[in-house]
């Protein structure tokens, strides 16, 4: 019989992700475009996808859209909500998954999983703080750049307490404590324990069972992982497809759709 | 009359506020705001003038009110005010001012220091007992709604008659019951009554004369009892909140097949839950024994509040309505909704119905958020 390819492409605020996976089991390729919704990034993340198998878009049985900007994608056949999206990819990563963390770049979800289903979930409120785009601002006051926050707040030997209530008055504390002149790495481990601290507020709402498993762009960060684990008491599961986990979930729900249709 | 034909009529009503507001005063009839919560607008129609309801507004921004609230005053009090101020009421005779929240307190005195500066209206303050039941408590809602009655009396020019009120009542309480039966059709026809065209029909029953709008509820009623129960393939959920009338936001629920089953909605049900005895002989007495019988309400002191029935009632009100869970939208800065939240969740928790809290305040313009959260909990629902 021959093999069907899907692709799901996951348009966020800040990142357009892309996954092919064939016969709903196996990711032939995948791409990131560092810009989302509203930009070039999906068309670019599209091609980038299909350039890296060889493929074409009409060797797609199915393209599904997921992410922020799922609805403004031409391309797609169908479209599902990211949280979804996002548990399927948890599930096919980690097939223990009970709790998916996903920090995106403008919002945070806690979803609890049974048997691979999404059975529950909680967001935040519409507030940056805890989000992506905190570590962005924080990154930018800081000089330096969102990747390196992970390895840079790990030298930390002393944390300092940031907010956890608002970015902008975080913002304004971290200016205040770098004119204080505190250390710059224990500066970025308070900042990775105030996303930390929220992040778990969430959680516990939804409740946390193992195994816990952190998607999205901000699990790359090794001490926003590391906060999580001590803020919540589990360990928390990252894989380096972490950052795919949405678009690797609508690739797999684009099989499951295109098998229906026969 | 088609169906669509008498939601259309009603929805442009809903739609636009202001149109009726210049009818009513090109008819030269006298016009009374009414803010939030449970003023007793069969007085004002007693005094043969016309109720309008003040709940914000869905396209306009703060700014002029800005001058008289803290940030934190809900949005829907700080858009009555700025319409109040930038001359969208203008033509209003009169506003009462109900003062049952911690924002409508104060918020009454800044209306009524805009309106005297500005020489715009009289104000009629408003303050309704917390404690409802007891004879003292009726008392005093008798005593402040005799204050009503009579600032009503001196803008209408004329005494309201008791026989007037009784017959207020007659007509209140036959809109409220019209409305309990729209909302029940409302759930078992959602193909055609969708929830912008329910959160419309129901926003009408605010501006206009409750006479004509119940024979024109009843109308619709009428011809929804004629069609067949509908075969439901998506989800249906109960609503929760102080208002969800934005038709942007509703729109998320009829892309995403979720269906409206019944309402804990202040705007909506929460507003004709409970009629008026009509064999009382004194008809301020019926009023404030209506007011007394309001219950599982966020905004109204419950006696029994330790047992949590209103979180008990709500979870109810999803079972029974055959909904398979709720919906919460959450007023930025309404402390009551916010405080009673913990209670509302341990409730639905306990009874296995699921929820979500979506964060809204009428300024918003753009729901991606909420968009993405109705379709991951119709997502949940369909999956059980």
């Amino acid at each position: 019989m021959e093999a069907k390819y899907t692709l799901g492409i996951d348009v966020g605020s800040t990142t357009s992700k892309c996954v092919i996976v064939k016969d709903g089991q196996e990711i032939v390729s995948k791409s990131l475009v560092s810009v989302g919704a509203g930009t070039s990034g999906p068309e670019r993340a599209i091609k980038e996808v299909l350039d890296n198998c060889g493929m074409k878009k009409e060797d797609m049985s199915f393209i599904l859209g997921t992410g922020y900007g799922r609805n403004s994608l031409d391309i797609v056949d169908d479209q599902m909500s990211e949280l979804s999206c996002h548990a399927r990819g948890a599930y096919y990563l980690f097939p223990e998954v009970h709790t998916v963390i996903d920090i995106g770049g403008q919002d945070m979800k806690v979803l609890q999983i049974d048997n691979g289903v999404m059975v529950n979930f909680q967001m935040n409120d519409k507030c940056a703080a805890g989000t992506g785009r905190f570590l962005d601002v924080m990154a930018r006051v800081l000089e330096v750049k969102v990747a390196e926050l992970g390895d840079l707040g790990a030298k930390s030997t002393k944390r300092v307490a940031i907010s956890s209530t608002c970015t902008v008055f975080a913002e304004s504390e971290v200016i205040s404590q770098l004119a204080q002149g505190s250390d710059m790495h224990d500066i970025i481990n308070g900042i990775h324990h105030s996303i930390a601290a929220r992040m778990s507020g969430l959680a516990r709402r939804v409740g946390v069972r193992d195994q816990v498993v952190m998607t999205g762009g901000v699990a790359q960060n090794v001490g926003v992982v590391a906060a999580l684990e001590e803020e919540l008491g589990h360990k928390v599961y990252t894989s380096p497809l972490a950052q795919y986990a949405g678009a690797l979930g609508a690739a797999l729900f684009a099989y499951q759709k295109a098998t229906r249709k026969k | 009359m088609s169906i669509e034909s008498m939601i259309s009529e009603l929805a442009s009503v809903a739609a636009h506020p202001g149109k009726q507001l210049a009818n009513f005063k090109a008819q030269g009839k006298k016009v009374i705001g009414i803010m939030p919560y449970y003023a007793p607008e069969e007085l004002v129609h007693a005094a043969g003038m016309v109720p309008m309801g003040l709940w914000g507004s869905n396209d306009k921004t703060i700014s002029l009110a800005k001058e008289y609230c803290a940030t934190f005053y809900c949005t829907i009090a700080q858009l009555g005010l700025e319409m109040l101020l930038d001359g969208t009421l203008d033509q209003l005779d009169g506003v009462i001012t109900p003062t049952i929240c911690d924002t409508l307190r104060p918020m009454s005195q800044n209306i009524r220091v805009a309106m005297a500066k500005y020489e715009k209206m009289p104000t009629i303050f408003l303050a309704h007992p917390q404690n409802r039941k007891p004879a003292y408590g009726l008392k005093f809602c008798v005593d402040q709604y005799t204050n009503v009655r009579k600032a009503l009396e001196e803008i209408s020019g004329a005494p309201i008659t008791d026989e007037a009120i009784q017959n207020a009542i007659k007509v209140y309480n036959k809109s409220r019951a019209a409305r309990r039966e729209f909302v029940k059709l409302a759930s078992e026809h959602c193909d055609v009554i969708t929830p912008t065209k329910r959160s419309a029909v129901l926003k009408a029953s605010w501006f206009m004369l409750k006479d004509e709008y119940t024979e024109k509820l009843e109308a619709l009623n009428e011809e929804l009892r004629k069609l067949p129960v509908c075969d439901w393939k998506g989800v249906k959920v109960v609503t929760s909140g102080i208002i969800c009338d934005n038709p942007a936001l509703l729109k998320i629920f009829e892309d995403n097949n979720v269906a409206i089953a019944a309402d804990d909605v202040a705007q909506e049900s929460r507003s004709f839950r409970a009629d008026a005895p009509e064999d009382q002989a004194d008809p301020m007495m019926a009023l404030a024994m209506q007011f007394a019988s309001l219950d599982y309400d966020v905004l109204l002191y419950d006696e029994h509040s330790s047992e949590n029935r209103r979180g008990e009632y709500v979870a109810n009100m999803v079972k029974e309505n055959g909904a398979q869970g709720l919906i919460v939208f959450m007023q930025q800065f309404c402390d009551p909704e916010e405080m009673e939240y913990p209670s509302l969740k341990k409730a639905l928790d306990e009874a296995g119905v699921l929820h979500i809290k979506l964060g809204i305040d009428q300024q918003m313009r753009d729901f991606g958020q909420a968009a993405t959260a109705i379709q991951a909990f119709a997502d949940v629902l369909k999956s059980l």
